[in-house]
C-alpha cells in the first residue's frame, strides 16, 4: 500500500477522527518509516482512537495489548500451553516414546500460546499493534519492549528469534503518571495529543451527536473548554463530553443554563471536589445569553 | 552532506543547547523524516518534531529554535506563541517559563487578542471570510477539501492557524458573543489565556512545561512566590512517588511455588501438576523516620519532601516526620498547612548534635530494626559539636540512614558545614538541588 499524508489525513477525515497537521504528519511517519509512535497526553484526549482509526485506515486488525502493574512476559509475549505439554507426555509415554522424541515436539509453536505482543510480530500481513497505557505496566516490562520496538523481533529461547514477516504498526499510548525511559522514547516518534480547542471541541460534538442543536453544542463546548482551563482534579475528557451532549439530548435540554449544567454536571464531572468547584463558578462559566 | 542537511544538523546543535537531548538515532530518524513529509513548512516542522521532540515540555523550544532556523517558518507559518513571561504555573498558561538564555533572542510579536499578530506583513490581513475559511482548514475536522486546498494554496496550511485567537476563531464560528462569554468567568477563568486553535501548546502541554521548569529549579533560589507554584505541581509528584513506592512495597500476588499444595492439587488430576500453587509473598515492611531542618535556608525543601512522604504515608507500615532546627519536633498537615508539636522558635540557630541526643533519648519510641532514617539538611551547625557519634549509634539500630542534601556537593564542608563527619555514618549522602533530585532520592530510599 502507497502510504501518503494526504492519504493518512484522508483515512483520518472518512474515520471521523477530527485532527490536525501534527497528527497527521506522525502518524504518516510512523508508517512512512516503520517506527513505533509514542502518544501522550491526558486522559481521554484521543490517543487510543488514533490506533484504532489507524487500523481502520489500513483495513487490518487491531491486536491489543492493556498494559498494567504487574504486566509479564507470560502475558504479554508467549506462554507455554503447560496443560497440553502435560498430556502429550502422557499419550507419549503410553506410546513408550523416549525423551528425545519427545522434546523434539513438546517445545513447538503447537504448544505455544501467543500473547499480543508475537500475536502481532508472527501475523502474516500488517497488522496495528497497541501498547495501551505503558506508563502503567513496570520499568521491566518496559525495558523489555526495547528489542521488539527496535527491531521488531523477540526472543523466545526454545524456538530462537521470531522475527516479524511484516512489521506491525505500533502506537504507544501514556498517560504519564510516570516518565518512561529515555531508551523507550528514543525508538519511538512522539506525538503530544492536548484537548482540542474550542472550534475542534464544538466540530466533534456536531460530528458525533447530530441531534444536538448547534447553538447548544456550541455553548457545551464552550463550557467544557473553560472546564478544562480550571485546574480540576480531573478535567472532563471528550469522551465525556460528547456523552454529556447526549445527555442534553436525551433530557431535551433547550437552553444550557446554570440548572442545566447542575443537573447533568455528574457527567462530566467525577470528583466531588471538582463538581463543588464548577457549580460555585456555574454562573460565570454558563455562557451569556445573547 | 546538502546544505540542507546542515541546516538540519544546525538546528539539532542549537536543540542541543537549549537542553533538549536528541541522541545520533533521532538525528537520522529526523533526516529521514524530512525525507518522507517533504519540505513544505509546516510538514517538516511537524515531522521534525515528532522525531527530534519526546517532551511536549520541550516543543516550544523546539518552535523558537526551528523558526529561528528557518526563516520561511516564520514569514509563512508564523503562530502566536504563548507568553514567556508570566508567573509559572498560573492556571492554564501555556507557555513554558523564562530559562534566561532566550531572553536576547528574537522573539515573535507579543499576542494581542484584539488584533492577532501576522507573518511578516507578507500578505494583506485576510478578510472575516478568509479568517473563516482558514480556520476551517487549520481545524480540518473532516474540513471539505476546498478548504484545505485553499489554506494550502497560501503556501502553508499554518497560515491558516496563523494569529487566530479564540475570539477570532469563535466570531469566525458565527457566534460574537463568544468573546464577551469569554470575559465573563472570574479571574481565573478569564486568565487563563487563549491560544490558535490546532497546534499550540494546550493546557495540559502548558501544565507539562510549568511542572519541568520549577522541578529544576534549585531550591536556593526558591522565594515565597516559587514555593507557592512548587506546592502547586506537588500533586503530581506525590502522585508519581506514591505510584513508584506502592510498585516497590507492593505485595506480589505470587512467591515461591508450593510444593505440598501443588502435590495436593495434583492428586486430584491423576498426579499431574497441571495446577501450580503459590507461596504468598510476604510483604516488605518500611518503617520511615524523617527528620527535617526547618531553617530558614532549608524550610522549602523541607516542607515538599514532608508533603511529598505525606502523600505515600499509605505505603508504609509507620511514618515518624520529626522537624528540627535546635531540636525535633513532631510534624504534621492541617488543611496544608505544616503543623509543629510543640512549636520551634524559627529563629533559633541550628543545632543538629543537640537533635541526634534527643532522638537518641527517644530512639524506644522512634527507631527499630526495619526504620529507615531519611534526613534532610544542609549539615550546617554553626560550629557546635557536631555530634556524628550519635548519628553511628542510631545508624546501628535502624535498617539505613539516607541524607538528603539541597547543597551543592562544591558547597559541602565549606564554612560551618559538618557534613563530611556526618557522611561517613549514613548509608548514603544525596544531592537534591530542586524537586526533581528529592523525588528519585526519596525513590532511592525505598
Amino acid at each position: 500500500m502507497d502510504v501518503t499524508q494526504e492519504f493518512v489525513a484522508d483515512g483520518l477525515r472518512r474515520a471521523h477522527y477530527i485532527t490536525n497537521e501534527r497528527v497527521e504528519t506522525a502518524v504518516f511517519l510512523a508508517l512512512a518509516l516503520d517506527k513505533p509512535l509514542l502518544i501522550e497526553g491526558p486522559a481521554g484526549a484521543g490517543k487510543t482512537e488514533v490506533a484504532k482509526v489507524l487500523a481502520e485506515i489500513l483495513k487490518t486488525d487491531l491486536i491489543r495489548l492493556q498494559c498494567y502493574e504487574g504486566l509479564d512476559e507470560a502475558r504479554a509475549l508467549y506462554e507455554w500451553n503447560y496443560q497440553k505439554q502435560l498430556l502429550r507426555l502422557q499419550a507419549d509415554e503410553q506410546n513408550g516414546l523416549g525423551w528425545d522424541e519427545l522434546s523434539t515436539h513438546l517445545f513447538s509453536r503447537e504448544y505455544l500460546l501467543e500473547r499480543p505482543l508475537l500475536k502481532a510480530i508472527s501475523a502474516p500481513r500488517k497488522v496495528v499493534l497497541l501498547i495501551d497505557e505503558i506508563d502503567k505496566a513496570d520499568e521491566e516490562f518496559e525495558a523489555f519492549l526495547l528489542e521488539l520496538l527496535s527491531d521488531f523481533q523477540v526472543s523466545v529461547p526454545e524456538l530462537g528469534t521470531v522475527r516479524a514477516h511484516e512489521r506491525p504498526a505500533v502506537v504507544l499510548t501514556s498517560n504519564r503518571a510516570r516518565e518512561l525511559s529515555d531508551a523507550l522514547r528514543r525508538r519511538c516518534l512522539h506525538l503530544f495529543i492536548d484537548f482540542p480547542g474550542l472550534e475542534q471541541e464544538r466540530k466533534i460534538i456536531e460530528l458525533k451527536v447530530p441531534e444536538l442543536d448547534a447553538r447548544i453544542a456550541a455553548a457545551a463546548a464552550r463550557l467544557v473548554n473553560a472546564m478544562r482551563k480550571l485546574e480540576l482534579k480531573k478535567p472532563p475528557s471528550i469522551a465525556e463530553s460528547l456523552d454529556w451532549a447526549r445527555a442534553l439530548v436525551r433530557l431535551g435540554v433547550k437552553e444550557l443554563d446554570t440548572p442545566a449544567l447542575r443537573a447533568t454536571l455528574g457527567v462530566l464531572l467525577k470528583h466531588e471536589d471538582d463538581r463543588a468547584r464548577v457549580e460555585a463558578k456555574a454562573t460565570a462559566l454558563i455562557p451569556r445569553p445573547r | 552532506m546538502s546544505a540542507f542537511g546542515n541546516a538540519v544538523l544546525a538546528l539539532i546543535d542549537d536543540l542541543r543547547a537549549a537542553e533538549v537531548r536528541i541522541s545520533v538515532a533521532e538525528s537520522i530518524d529526523a533526516m529521514r523524516a524530512v525525507g518522507a513529509a517533504g519540505l513544505e513548512c509546516v510538514r517538516m516542522r511537524e515531522a521534525l518534531a515528532a522525531a527530534l521532540i519526546k517532551d511536549e515540555a520541550d516543543r516550544v523550544r523546539f518552535d523558537e529554535v526551528f523558526a529561528r532556523h528557518f526563516a520561511a517558518a516564520r514569514s509563512i507559518g508564523d503562530r502566536p506563541r504563548p507568553s514567556r513571561g508570566g508567573r509559572i504555573g498560573v492556571a492554564g498558561s501555556a507557555g513554558g517559563p523564562s530559562d534566561g538564555g532566550a531572553a536576547d533572542e528574537p522573539r515573535p510579536p507579543a499576542r494581542d487578542d484584539q488584533e492577532p499578530p501576522r507573518g511578516a506583513g507578507r500578505t494583506p490581513r485576510p478578510s472575516v471570510e478568509q479568517e473563516d475559511e482558514a480556520a476551517e482548514a487549520s481545524a480540518r475536522p473532516g474540513a471539505p477539501a476546498e478548504g484545505r486546498a485553499n489554506a494550502d494554496r497560501e503556501g502553508d496550511a499554518d497560515a491558516a492557524a496563523r494569529g487566530l485567537s479564540a475570539d477570532a476563531t469563535a466570531a469566525a464560528a458565527g457566534d460574537p458573543g463568544a468573546a464577551e462569554d469569554r470575559q465573563a468567568g472570574d479571574a481565573e477563568v478569564a486568565g487563563t489565556g487563549d491560544r490558535a486553535e490546532s497546534d499550540a501548546p494546550g493546557p495540559e502541554a502548558g501544565r507539562a512545561a510549568a511542572l519541568r521548569a520549577i522541578e529544576r529549579m534549585p531550591f536556593a533560589a526558591y522565594s515565597d512566590a516559587e514555593y507557592g507554584t512548587a506546592h502547586d505541581a506537588l500533586a503530581v509528584i506525590r502522585r508519581r512517588f506514591r505510584l513508584r513506592v506502592s510498585r516497590r512495597l507492593r505485595i506480589a500476588s505470587a512467591g515461591r511455588i508450593d510444593f505440598r499444595r501443588t502435590i495436593r492439587a495434583a492428586l486430584q488430576h491423576g498426579g499431574a501438576l497441571g495446577d501450580l500453587r503459590f507461596r504468598a509473598r510476604r510483604p516488605r515492611h518500611v518503617d520511615l523516620l524523617i527528620l527535617a531542618d526547618l531553617s530558614g535556608s532549608m524550610k522549602y525543601a523541607s516542607t515538599l519532601m514532608l508533603e511529598i512522604v505525606a502523600g505515600a504515608r499509605e505505603c508504609f507500615r509507620r511514618v515518624r516526620s520529626l522537624v528540627y532546627i535546635d531540636r525535633i519536633a513532631e510534624a504534621g498537615f492541617e488543611r496544608g498547612h505544616l503543623v509543629m508539636t510543640p512549636p520551634l522558635d524559627l529563629y533559633a540557630r541550628s543545632d543538629f548534635g543537640r537533635v541526634l541526643g534527643e532522638v537518641r533519648d527517644h530512639r524506644a519510641t522512634l527507631l527499630s530494626r526495619t526504620t529507615v532514617i531519611v534526613i534532610m539538611g544542609d549539615g550546617r551547625n554553626n560550629r557546635r559539636p557536631a555530634r556524628a557519634d550519635l548519628l553511628r549509634d542510631l545508624a546501628r539500630t535502624c535498617r539505613a540512614v539516607f541524607w538528603l542534601n539541597p547543597e551543592p556537593p562544591a558547597r559541602w564542608n565549606t564554612g560551618d558545614s559538618a557534613i563530611r563527619q556526618y557522611a561517613r555514618e549514613v548509608t548514603a549522602m544525596i544531592e537534591c538541588a530542586n524537586l526533581r533530585d528529592l523525588e528519585r532520592g526519596l525513590a532511592r530510599v525505598v
